[in-house]
């Protein structure tokens, strides 16, 4: 199918790409999508461009990123990897904007969906964006509600904020996912709850030009022969896990355990179960990607479970006091 | 000249658009050939070309032999014999997986047996990067192999189909080379023929060799040669010329069907003979034809050559592109270490002196280990080889796209406290625990037992740590570990942090057997010699897929009796590099490689009982361990480490979830892995100096369940199983399971068997 005429994007860089920028993790399907909205332009817009992604030895739960670039056809499309410079961000998930410093690089005038429960003006403060449009919006609560998956109201606002045929996308998602093509459509409707603002330049955050990385802390005059690493100097125990989590997470209530350490060995992240004394003493946090193995072999007593599945939204407090680490050091210091 | 010329032929032929990345426009190619058979084996980011193709031999779409061998040496020789016996054959490949095939190369090219192996190029380890660069192309330059280049999705496509008819006219083996990842996995819109006839009437029949399958006149392949060898090679060296005379015939007749027309070297702007040139492959040339655009519309004049082949070498046309310039930049994406420059710079360099060219050479190793090149980074290179063509000082050859680091800043740990090493090293805390498991002493050894490993990235309900931490829970003293290459190796150790707090060594794919035996063989000779006297249970850690594509070195260390542990994580399936078929699924179970359609069920062949292989090692121990029965799996690593102190060797074998390839939620883990141990799918027995004892006997106990109560449960991998019409396969599986069940508890009555 090819439309009667030219269709007019958006937005245009110096090498004529309008820029589509993808953020989530690994397994939020932001990959699928970047893919849609590649194949309608190419298909039903009569557009060429560029889909690429951030690849690498990223498992489900890491930080992932996709990039679209779209332009007329005819210009001819000689990039590769991943882009820099978005005009339009879309970020799946908003713990990821601080650590991954989503404002830097970013287009004047740039449009930013963000997968929030927050309202524009508090996003453009933790985004630190100079100007342009902030579009909020649960998408995983309307994910949940319309038993979909994230990506899929996020990919409602791409096409609203790109001006795709709205027929096209329904057709796409009915096409790809013909099984569960109600609640997708459901889902990519729920974006009527978006919340959007513009943000004109007022001098409060300034723009980050993207230049290229410097690389990483260790170089060549300071990397060991072989690449080598000291245990000690370079463990991944000042990480922690909190981002991998989508949401889920147990929680602990010690009046209900009987220390039966099923959890302890159900456990996909050692260290997230803590036991001291032969004792559970809960879940170190910065450990634990919610993956729930232990909430399902918790057992049942005659006070409940000891682990529940829980929002972590509804929990913040417990997991930034993270109460379990303290019997860690204290274990070590005895 | 060699190029410009792009003529737009008047006949069309029809065509179609396609989006997809260059492994697809490999496999659209491929099955519009017709090939006939595959033989393949996994490696990133080459894969999905398999893939594909495995998936429409399931669909019916393509008839041809997918051959899932248990390495990419076997998957090229399984190549050879297939040609060799007259078939159409392709195979796929990158980085060490070529360098793996490495052996068999010259064979194939020695015995003159055309087929084509696409490259998706990547950088050659260690250390381990999945990431583009040309260390495995450049690797193979002497090795009798024609070798095509695609800067881009679309030349994948035609190259393919260039590259076979051009090995089957000139009777060699050719790869086509694409850059792994920017290339192999972009998505591109491209155009693919209409009509399969189009391709394999271009191509044209088989022309005549020497077939072994010809019992009318049997013929003696690989005769061992002694003086002749030479005669052999000089054959090998004129069939190039060939080769070389041969391919702009085929571009031609190709741009008569396609309306691409390609020649053995592309330039832009080098129509206006500027001074200054850069020679660079590939998508980073590609890249760079926008830099040349942008430096040309700022007024001054650059010059672009780029290859669609690096051998034959072309040299003609590229001493005709390069006859007016002064200052060349020549950018290499590999290092040849040592050498007098890289591999292009040297082969331009004698080329231009052979020709009387005194072209000043820059050149510059970039992009290694898949670092992006823009086009601001070409902008980049021209403005170097702009700037010594101006007479200032810039080096002949460096590095782009490297850094210093900061000598002051080193550790990483902070914010928070230096991290622990370990805790304890306690070597008899087992004895003081006793020799009885009871909850208890699970509660006990969860509070004293040290973590040798810290956090990784693991996916949220990988079974890969559980079973680790489960099985070092059973042992006491000092730990070191070795990793084959797989998702638990790829989650702890990404350059610059690392989990472990215990000496920790990876060595490549399939390896970390042989690199143990080498470890402890010498921690034995120093003991020996009185240099160590501290007790080390050294530790392998392996995935289902280093226990096939590195079976042989595990038996080899089985036999030798290594004082090590062997664990293999098995989650049945290949999944580092994306969910391809393992050697321990179960059969009738859907992977990448495996796929469910009218014409295949999934995965064709049952198991590989890796305990029963081992067997015939008559290893001192031998045991199956699975979460659902953690006291039995602590108590086996007990066992384990105690025959490693006896200076024996132990193979453990976890069973693994693996949510992330399964399509299961992480939480379900728990119930897959208890389900597999009911069904005797994955039964937990030991094997002690040949006697056989059942662990744990559902059977007896009255919970012994049907296969048909684990399919519903692992996700896409068995769900189609469900399906009445695949009754058969399910019952032929249960059969199977039944069989080996019904053995295992022979075994189990007599200590004899």
């Amino acid at each position: 199918m090819k439309t009667e005429e030219e269709f007019d994007l958006c937005y245009e860089d110096e090498l004529g790409y309008c820029n589509v920028k993808l953020v989530a993790l690994g397994g939020d399907g932001a990959n699928t999508i970047g893919k849609l909205l590649f194949k309608i332009a190419v298909d039903k817009l009569d557009l060429d461009g560029a889909f690429d992604a951030q690849y690498g030895s990223e498992k489900k739960g890491t930080p992932t990123d996709v990039s679209i670039r779209l332009c007329k056809l005819g210009r001819p499309v000689r990039t590769s990897g991943t882009l820099s410079t978005p005009h339009i961000l879309a970020i799946m998930r908003e713990q990821l904007i601080e650590p991954m410093r989503l404002n830097v690089g970013l287009q004047p005038k740039a449009t930013v969906i963000v997968n929030t429960t927050e309202n524009p003006a508090a996003i453009r403060d933790r985004l630190q964006l100079a100007d342009g449009k902030i579009i909020c919006l649960d998408a995983t609560r309307i994910a949940a509600e319309a038993r979909s998956r994230i990506n899929i109201p996020v990919f409602g606002l791409l096409i609203q904020v790109l001006g795709f045929p709205d027929q096209a996308a329904r057709e796409m998602l009915s096409a790809t996912w013909p099984k569960v093509s109600e609640a997708n459509l459901k889902a990519y409707e729920g974006i009527t709850s978006a919340q959007f603002q513009d943000f004109p330049y007022d001098g409060k955050y300034k723009h980050l030009p993207y230049s290229k990385p410097q690389g990483g802390v260790i170089g060549y005059l300071t990397q060991r022969p072989g690449g080598v690493l000291i245990n000690a100097l370079n463990s991944s125990y000042g990480k922690t896990h909190g981002a991998s989590r989508t949401g889920q997470m147990p929680l602990f209530n010690p009046d209900a355990c009987i220390h039966c350490v099923k959890c302890y060995y159900a456990c996909s992240d050692p260290g997230s179960i803590v036991f001291a004394n032969g004792k559970m003493m809960g879940i170190d946090y910065d450990y634990c990607k919610g993956c729930n193995r232990c909430v399902m072999v918790c057992p049942d007593t005659k006070n409940g479970k000891a682990l529940t599945k829980v929002l972590e939204a509804d929990y913040a407090e417990v997991v930034l006091a993270n109460e379990a680490a303290s019997y860690k050091n204290i274990r070590k210091a005895s | 000249m060699s190029e410009k010329a792009y003529s737009v032929i008047d006949r069309a032929i029809e065509q179609k658009v396609c989006i997809g990345g260059g492994n697809l426009a490999a496999a659209e190619a491929i099955a519009a050939i017709g090939y006939e058979l595959e033989g393949f084996y996994p490696i990133t980011p080459s894969s999905d070309v398999g893939e594909e193709i495995s998936a429409r031999v399931a669909r019916g779409e393509v008839d041809m032999v997918f051959v899932p061998a248990t390495s990419e040496l076997a998957a090229i020789s399984i190549c050879a014999g297939g040609a060799m016996a007259g078939a159409r054959v392709v195979d796929a490949t990158s980085a060490q997986g070529l360098l793996l095939k490495m052996e068999e190369l010259p064979a194939i090219s020695g015995l003159r047996i055309p087929m084509v192996l696409n490259l998706a190029t990547r950088t050659v380890s260690a250390p381990l990067n999945i990431k583009n660069d040309h260390s495995d192309l450049m690797s193979i330059l002497g090795m009798g192999w024609l070798i095509l280049l695609a800067k881009s999705v679309q030349e994948v496509y035609d190259m393919n189909i260039v590259a076979l008819k051009w090995a089957e006219q000139v009777q060699l083996p050719c790869v086509v080379a694409y850059d792994g990842f920017h290339t192999s996995h972009g998505a591109r819109r491209f155009q693919i023929f209409a009509d399969n006839r189009i391709v394999r009437d271009f191509i044209g029949p088989k022309p005549p060799r020497d077939l072994y399958i010809d019992f009318d006149h049997p013929k003696t392949f690989g005769a061992y040669m002694n003086d002749d060898l030479i005669n052999n090679k000089y054959q090998l060296h004129l069939a190039m010329q060939d080769a070389y005379r041969l391919l702009p015939v085929i571009f031609q007749e190709y741009a008569k069907i396609s309306g691409r027309r390609y020649s053995m070297v592309g330039t832009v702007g080098m129509e206006d003979h500027p001074p200054v040139a850069m020679l660079i492959l590939n998508s980073a040339a590609h890249a760079s034809e926008d830099a040349v655009d942008r430096i040309k519309a700022s007024g001054r004049s650059v010059g672009l050559v780029s290859m669609s082949l690096l051998r034959p070498f072309p040299a003609d046309e590229l001493a005709d592109a390069l006859s007016g310039v002064r200052t060349l930049m020549v950018a290499d994406r590999a290092d040849e270490y040592g050498a007098y420059r890289s591999y292009l710079a040297n082969e331009i360099g004698a080329l231009l002196q052979a020709r009387h060219n005194p072209a000043r050479i820059l050149n510059r190793v970039y992009g290694l280990g898949g670092l992006n090149f823009s086009f601001h980074d070409a902008v980049e290179l021209y403005d170097q080889a702009l700037s010594a063509d101006q007479g200032e000082a810039v080096a002949d050859f460096d590095y782009y796209g490297h850094w210093e680091g900061d000598p002051e800043q080193q550790i990483l740990t902070p914010p928070k406290a230096p991290a622990p090493i370990v805790e304890k090293t306690d070597i008899s805390l087992n004895e003081k625990l006793g020799a009885r498991m009871n909850v208890s002493v699970m509660k006990t050894i969860a509070s004293e037992m040290p973590n040798r490993i810290d956090k990784t990235s693991a996916c949220p309900g990988c079974g890969a740590f559980l079973n680790l931490e489960m099985v070092l829970k059973g042992i006491d003293g000092q730990v070191a570990l070795v990793y084959n290459t797989g998702c638990a190796e790829i989650t702890s150790s990404g350059f610059p942090f690392t989990s472990f707090k215990v000496p920790y060594a990876h060595n490549l794919f399939h390896n970390g057997s042989s690199t143990a035996s080498g470890i402890v063989a010498y921690y034995e000779w120093l003991k020996k010699h009185g240099r160590v006297d501290r007790d080390m249970t050294l530790l392998v850690v392996g995935g289902d897929g280093s226990g096939d594509i590195g079976m042989d070195q595990l038996i080899g260390a089985a036999i030798r009796n290594h004082p090590f542990i062997y664990l293999e994580y098995d989650n049945n399936i290949y999944a580092n590099t994306g969910a391809q078929l393992c050697y321990t699924g179960f059969k009738g179970m859907m992977t990448a490689t495996s796929r469910v359609g009218k014409a295949q069920v999934g995965k064709t062949f049952h198991s590989k009982d890796m305990v029963e292989i081992l067997r015939g090692t008559h290893a001192p121990y031998i045991a199956t361990v699975c979460e659902s029965h953690y006291e039995d799996a602590v108590m086996k690593a007990r066992e384990a480490q105690e025959t490693v102190r006896n200076g024996g060797f132990a193979f453990l074998k976890a069973f693994s979830t693996c949510p992330l390839n399964w399509g299961t939620k992480g939480e379900d883990g728990p119930i897959v892995a208890r389900t597999m141990v009911e069904t005797c799918m994955f039964p937990l027995l030991k094997i002690v100096h040949g006697i056989t004892t059942l662990t744990y006997n559902p059977e007896a106990l009255g919970k012994k369940r049907p296969v048909t109560d684990m399919v519903p449960l692992m996700g896409v991998a068995s769900a189609h199983l469900l399906k009445p019409e695949y009754a058969d396969v399910v019952a032929d599986l249960q059969q199977e399971v039944d069989r080996r069940w019904t053995r295992l508890k022979a075994m189990h009555e007599s200590p004899v068997l």
